[in-house]
């Protein structure tokens, strides 16, 4: 061996433990940057692997009448899930013989969830009866793959429907995603109603469980002991102003008739009943969704989705004529005794048709025999001395033509129009005198929904407050800790109790002598009302009747509106009468009225027909 | 006998340390709680390691019994009868995960590949030594030496196992360069290595790396020919990594690459190994969970936690005190290994060292660096510490022979 030979031995070997010294060293480093310098990152990354969140539904709250009567509960339903990729499909015999079903049938379902996810769970059969359900439990060892769920749905132990106030519950859409956090997919969400209106106090509080779960998903248990777990806080009970024997009781009265009926406490707006005809059944929307009824609610001419109490506009026609009346007053274009001379029509550019019987009529007579003269007249002297707006604003003031109070979605403000709104609508100035006078029968523009009615009737029956209409009297939190509800009343300063009470006079003696003499009156109660019909371009006018009871410090206010019923006097009339009677007595005593309302037929008042003498309405 | 004093004990004792940690990895991986999600044949792959690291002991003990010339004189022979093994180990060999290198041989199965590593060290240290005016620079006598390399290199490829025939290529660089091949001649044939991979992250990266590698040919050889022929290789090998990137590769390979380059991309598919390795060693921290208690390792997000990503159980549970003790212990084997290679006074002996030395390093090297995202995923045992049973036992002889020709050092020399 040369030196030369050793020389290069001790290089190499030098050169060899430097590459490799180097070398060792960067792997070293980044086991160093890995573990001390992104070690925060990746620790919480390991924990996110092995941890995973579980949430547990809370139970909504419940859903009380105002006598503590339970409406709204929850039912547990049972559903058995798959996982696709853990079932063995030789188990399809076995297991369609525990469900009693065929195995095509089985065996279709399992290949739409296969369809959905291979690797996640999804639902197999949802509303299986609780033996079957047990069954399936006692076999789940021999079935890998198949799983079972406890859920709940809505039930509604009352034979009320209140579909329209209670409203119904549908999976939350993408939308509600984004804007709740704490929603997740397939969570159901309130869509109409008080579910919807009252969404997040009936919700109550997710539940979170930390699971420990290995790389294949399979949970290991609690983690922690709990240390972590949130439990699930229950919804709040929501307590409502509803009386359940008066809601069944209207319900069944409105049935087969297209429209809406309201009874209200008028000093409070607490609301009693409140019923919108054609309505649907919650209780096939309830649970696993029943995608043909859903179709025919929806597709339904009738329209038994929209709830025609708060929503409908329609002209309120003579109903309108107390408002008129108080405004009148208090204008002073007229004083109680103010006279006006009815020729069987009112002649202004053109002939306005007066059904009352011709002769003097001051103000009550005229809200009694329903005077259009009387109102045409003094729409006129308001309109040429130009205080339409003021008028307009007077109006507003009884809740019509602004947007509604209640505690409902999609209530309509409908329209008292003033004179920006009949510019926009014509044109400056392209309207006339001839556009206006109608509003003083309750023609014309304006329109109302029959909660405004209602309300606007509780403020003449008050003593001039204004309320608010609102069907929720009270929250239980989970605790037990109830929060009252009482939205304040506000007294209209110019509304004067004298003006009032002409007025109430008037409504009076269109239950004892006018329109309402056949079906509204009751000889024990002291009913005051008036009736009013709305034109309508498609068949037969729609009935309009608003009542108060009893006359002196009333209780109730009822309001009720049927579509296409010819006359008001024996649609809507009978029917707010039957609600009063139902609401103090208890029980109905005019049998013969109960029978006419339940098995009414509408008479077309422009048939030559003997049975009815044509009056104003 | 010799001195015992001479004996590498601290080589000896690094080996059952390595050994040890490598045993409580596996204990950690197999038998801690992730077991219930295991096979019953993964779980004995504790108790099978703990036998194979108690014949191993035994082997090396009598592996220094014997005199350092059998190595030379058997060297041959036992090339012989490792391509025989070989060659049935194809015909008739037994496939697991994808590798057809396993030879069912009674109860055990043997990887003839792994002794084949032995007996090419062997063999071409012989032949490479065997006479004194034998050069690598002599081009026919290199050209012998490869051959003799890349014939067992061909048939482990054949065995469809890509890390170990790149264990095998490794040898060849490192045998020829000890062998008086020319510094820039050497780095000229690992040129390609360094270059793929740079190429393989970004081809920018792979051009400058070949700028750089010939101008330091060029500097250390002075030879024009050998530097334009570094750069036209070095420009050839970017080509070809792109062209297997764009063209040749499967997609199966190409997704390994690319969730190397970027684990972000298919995070469930090619990428998770690579993300839930990083985040078991990240997470282990300083100190790390504690033995058994390590959420990646027992609620097996690690694939192949006893073999391939056993590091990564070191790290997640003893944390980086764990992994720095095991990475310092290898440097120091390392060093320690070279250092002895040179006080042989017989270039057999330096030559056999030096290569196990590589052979170490190279799998040090590709496992840790896969387990820690460094390089891509290939597939190659820590030494000493991942399960195992002929890998173990190669490794030993290996090392055992090192230790044997250390041990007799100075009876051992070419003027005896």
């Amino acid at each position: 061996m040369t030196t030369g030979q050793t020389n290069r031995t001790r290089t190499s070997i030098r050169a060899l433990q430097v590459i490799i010294f180097g070398l060792t060293f960067i792997v070293l480093g980044r086991v160093f940057y890995l573990q001390i310098v992104e070690y925060d990152m990746y620790a919480a990354l390991g924990q996110e692997n092995s941890i995973r969140q579980e949430y547990i539904d809370p139970a909504r709250g419940l859903i009380y009448d105002r006598n503590g009567r339970l409406i709204v509960d929850n039912e547990p339903i049972f559903s058995i899930t798959i996982t696709p990729s853990l079932f063995d499909k030789s188990n399809i015999p076995l297991l369609s013989s525990i469900l009693n079903i065929p195995d095509s049938l089985l065996a279709s379902h399992i290949q739409q969830a296969q369809d959905y996810s291979w690797h996640r769970t999804s639902r197999l059969f949802t509303e299986i009866d609780f033996s079957t359900f047990s069954a399936v439990q006692e076999n789940l060892w021999r079935l890998p793959g198949i799983g079972h769920q406890i859920e709940s749905k809505r039930h509604y132990p009352t034979g009320m429907k209140a579909s329209h106030l209670l409203g119904y519950l549908r999976e939350a859409n993408e939308n509600e995603y984004q804007q709740i956090s704490t929603l997740r997919l397939g969570d159901k969400v309130g869509k109409s109603g008080l579910e919807m209106i009252y969404q997040d106090t009936l919700r109550g509080r997710m539940g979170i469980n930390y699971l420990r779960v290995n790389a294949l998903g399979q949970a290991l248990g609690n983690f922690e002991d709990n240390t972590l777990t949130r439990t699930p806080v229950q919804g709040a009970d929501i307590i409502t102003t509803l009386d359940t024997d008066l809601q069944i009781f209207a319900e069944e009265l409105m049935e087969g008739k297209r429209g809406a009926v309201i009874a209200m406490n008028p000093n409070t707006g607490a609301i009693l009943a409140m019923v919108s005809s054609p309505s649907y059944d919650l209780d096939r929307l309830a649970g696993r969704l029943d995608l043909d009824y859903w179709q025919a609610i929806n597709t339904d001419s009738t329209t038994p989705l929209y709830n025609r109490a708060i929503s409908s506009r329609q002209p309120p026609g003579s109903i309108f004529k107390p408002l008129m009346g108080i405004i009148g007053l208090h204008l002073g274009i007229i004083t109680p005794e103010t006279e006006v001379y009815n020729s069987g029509a009112y002649i202004r550019g053109r002939a306005y048709r007066d059904l009352a019987d011709i002769g003097e009529y001051d103000l009550e007579k005229a809200i009694t025999f329903s005077s259009n003269t009387y109102f045409l007249s003094l729409m006129d002297q308001i309109a040429t001395s130009g205080k339409l707006n003021e008028w307009s604003d007077l109006i507003n003031d009884f809740g019509l033509g602004v947007p509604n109070a209640v505690d409902l979605p999609n209530a309509n403000a409908g329209i008292i129009p003033d004179s920006t709104y009949l510019n926009n609508r014509f044109g400056d100035r392209y309207w006339g005198l001839g556009d206006v006078l109608n509003f003083g029968i309750g023609q014309g523009m304006i329109s109302v929904s029959p909660i405004q009615i209602a309300q606007m009737t509780s403020t003449i029956a008050n003593g001039g407050y204004r309320i608010k209409p609102h069907l929720v009297q009270g929250i239980k939190d989970p605790k037990g800790n109830l929060t009252n509800i009482h939205p304040q009343r506000k007294k209209i300063e110019w509304i004067k109790d004298e003006y009032l009470d002409v007025i109430k006079r008037g409504m009076r003696g269109v239950v004892v002598e006018g329109s309402g003499r056949w079906y509204a009156n009751h000889q024990d109660i002291e009913i005051a009302g008036k009736t009013g019909t709305a034109q309508n371009p498609h068949g037969l006018d729609h009935g309009w009747f608003t009542s108060f009871a009893p006359m002196d410090n009333p209780e109730i206010v009822v309001t009720a509106f049927v579509e296409n019923a010819g006359f008001a006097s024996r649609s809507a009339a009978p029917i707010a009468s039957l609600i009063i009677e139902k609401y103090f007595m208890g029980e109905i005593s005019r049998n013969w009225i109960y029978e006419h309302v339940i098995n009414f037929e509408p008479i077309d008042p422009e048939a030559n027909n003997d049975l009815i003498t044509p009056v104003n309405e | 006998m010799n001195n015992l004093r001479e004996f590498s004990w601290s080589v000896l004792f690094t080996w059952m340390l390595l050994s040890a940690i490598g045993l409580i990895a596996i204990y950690s991986a197999t038998q801690g709680p992730v077991s219930q999600f295991l096979p019953e044949y993964i779980q004995n792959n504790f108790f099978k390691q703990s036998a194979w690291v108690l014949i191993s002991l035994f082997v090396l003990i009598a592996v220094q019994l014997v005199s350092p010339r059998t190595f030379i004189q058997l060297s041959y022979a036992l090339y012989a009868i490792g391509i025989i093994l070989m060659l049935l180990t194809l015909a008739f060999g037994t496939e697991i995960n994808g590798a057809k290198s396993w030879l069912r041989l009674g109860p055990a199965n043997l990887q003839a590949s792994e002794l084949m590593k032995i007996a090419t060290i062997l063999a071409t240290a012989n032949y490479l030594t065997s006479r004194r005016d034998i050069s690598a620079e002599n081009v026919r006598y290199a050209l012998i030496a490869v051959v003799i390399i890349l014939i067992p290199t061909i048939l482990v490829f054949l065995q469809n196992d890509l890390g170990t025939a790149l264990i095998f290529l490794a040898l060849i660089p490192v045998m020829l360069f000890w062998s008086g091949l020319p510094y820039g001649v050497s780095l000229f044939m690992i040129s390609p290595a360094i270059i793929v991979y740079l190429s393989v992250i970004e081809w920018y990266y792979g051009a400058i790396a070949a700028v750089i590698l010939t101008c330091v040919i060029f500097f250390v050889q002075r030879r024009l020919w050998l530097s334009i022929a570094s750069l036209v290789t070095g420009f050839l090998t970017i080509s070809g990594v792109q062209l297997a990137i764009t063209q040749l590769l499967q997609p199966h390979q190409i997704a390994r690459i690319a969730a190397f380059t970027n684990p972000s991309y298919d995070p469930t598919g090619a990428g998770w190994n690579v993300i839930q390795a990083k985040t078991a060693i990240g997470s282990g921290g300083l100190t790390g969970k504690g033995f058994l208690e390590g959420t990646q390792t027992q609620l097996k997000f690690l694939p192949e936690q006893w073999t391939d990503f056993v590091f990564c159980v070191i790290g997640e549970e003893f944390g980086f005190i764990g992994a720095a003790i095991v990475i310092l212990a290898f440097l120091f084997l390392f060093i320690r290994l070279l250092n002895m290679a040179g006080n042989h006074k017989h270039p057999f002996a330096q030559l056999v060292t030096v290569s196990v030395t590589a052979v170490f390093f190279v799998h040090f090297f590709i496992n840790v660096g896969s387990a820690s995202a460094l390089l891509p995923v290939i597939g190659l045992p820590l030494p000493f510490i991942s399960y195992g049973g002929s890998a173990f036992l190669t490794n030993t002889i290996m090392l055992a022979i090192c230790l044997n020709m250390d041990f007799y050092k100075r009876e051992f020399s070419i003027y005896r």
